[in-house]
């Protein structure tokens, strides 16, 4: 009889794992175990919560931003009335802006989800908003009544005199054709300011709200939110993926992730994202199937850090 | 809520961040890093728990 190869393979036929096993048994209490692992990890987690607490940084806020930096703010409404902020040029799912959306060849995800939360700037961060005001605006209804054209060069030339005015100041800017750009922009931040501006975008109709959405667009859209988050290290380039404010731990299991965003060609790819989403999926699958990858597979026979950690047994054979 | 979040002061906190190059770690991360390394070399060196019983 030809003795058959003990391996746990399925090919062999050989069914090794069906066998009784005759080697040396111990008892095993397994609630004693879990009643040990649940005692011992529920004190860990309550004395390292103790000693070291949760990052508890408080919220930003469309008040908070309008009272730290009011000249920002009136930038920001500026832009989303005129239609040049980061949202309302960010394509789909919040407009239909050509060539806005990341893609990998002709593979375009963000293309194919369609604008499915479609935001008009103008409308939703600024004009909507100054409606739910108890006294009605003159300025919004000569915005309303203007044509597209002209409300984007009013828009344009208000923008480009905030920039050229010192510090952004409003106060500060030069006289110009800017219809009533200024005027809507400053009671935006009237609005803002009073706390009303907070409610009013995140009021979805429902009594419970959950979502933020618009405010924090908005508040992505200046350079205040982006700067708290840049002094944070939380952005993109600063392996802000793996970062928690102040010193407490993060995600650092996310470092393949982030680190890929602080080499080439990722880093500067204006398609950053789906390049890394992509080649993190096609690792993972590597990993997944890994048993099946001949060469990889054989790497703990010519590594075998196993055999260090299980020396006593291996030692033994 | 609204409140709450409104009431918040600001800037957020910093933290410690140390830097080589294009390479930085937040203080948190690198002691939490270097605790599993730590695991990994002791798993390693010490002998497995009640390993030497079974002989």
């Amino acid at each position: 009889m030809t003795k058959v190869p003990s391996t746990m393979s399925w090919r062999t036929g050989d069914n090794i794992a069906s066998r009784p096993w005759r080697g040396r048994v111990r008892d095993y209490d397994l609630f004693k175990e879990l009643t040990i692992g649940v005692v011992v990890v529920g004190l860990l987690v309550l004395g390292l919560s103790a000693i070291f607490s949760s990052p508890d940084d408080p919220g930003v806020t469309l008040k908070s931003w309008a009272a730290a930096a009011p000249a920002d703010f009136v930038a920001t409404a500026t832009a989303e009335l005129g239609g040049s902020s980061g949202t309302a040029g960010y394509g789909p799912p919040y407009n239909s802006t050509p060539d806005a959306s990341q893609h990998l060849g002709f593979f375009n995800p963000q293309e194919l989800s369609g604008v499915r939360l479609a935001i008009d700037t103008a409308n939703d961060f600024v004009i909507n908003p100054l409606k739910t005001q108890s006294t009605q605006l003159p300025a919004v209804a000569v915005w309303t009544a203007a044509t597209a054209d002209q409300q984007a060069k009013w828009a344009a030339n208000y923008s480009a005199a905030l920039a050229a005015a010192p510090d952004g100041d409003p106060a500060q800017v030069a006289k110009g054709s800017y219809g009533p750009v200024p005027e809507l922009a400053g009671a935006l931040l009237g609005m803002a300011r009073s706390g009303n501006l907070d409610g009013v975008l995140q009021n979805s109709g429902q009594p419970y709200n959950l979502n933020y959405t618009p405010t924090i667009l908005f508040l992505g859209d200046g350079s205040y939110f982006p700067s708290l988050a840049a002094a944070a290290h939380l952005t993109g380039d600063q392996w802000g993926v793996m970062n928690e404010t102040g010193n407490t731990p993060g995600q650092s299991w996310l470092w393949l992730f982030s680190l890929f965003y602080q080499i080439e060609p990722f880093k500067s790819s204006p398609n950053a994202d789906i390049l890394v989403v992509s080649t993190m999926l096609v690792l993972s699958l590597l990993l997944t199937l890994l048993p099946f990858i001949p060469g990889l597979r054989s790497l703990p026979r010519k590594i075998p850090i196993h055999r260090l950690i299980w020396k006593d047994y291996y030692g033994q054979r | 809520m609204h409140e709450l979040l409104a009431q918040a002061p600001l800037p957020v906190t910093p933290g410690t961040y140390f830097g080589w190059g294009p390479v930085m770690i937040q203080s948190g991360n690198l002691v939490v890093i270097l605790t599993m390394l730590a695991l990994f070399i002791l798993a390693l060196i010490l002998p497995f728990p009640g390993g030497r019983s079974r002989k």
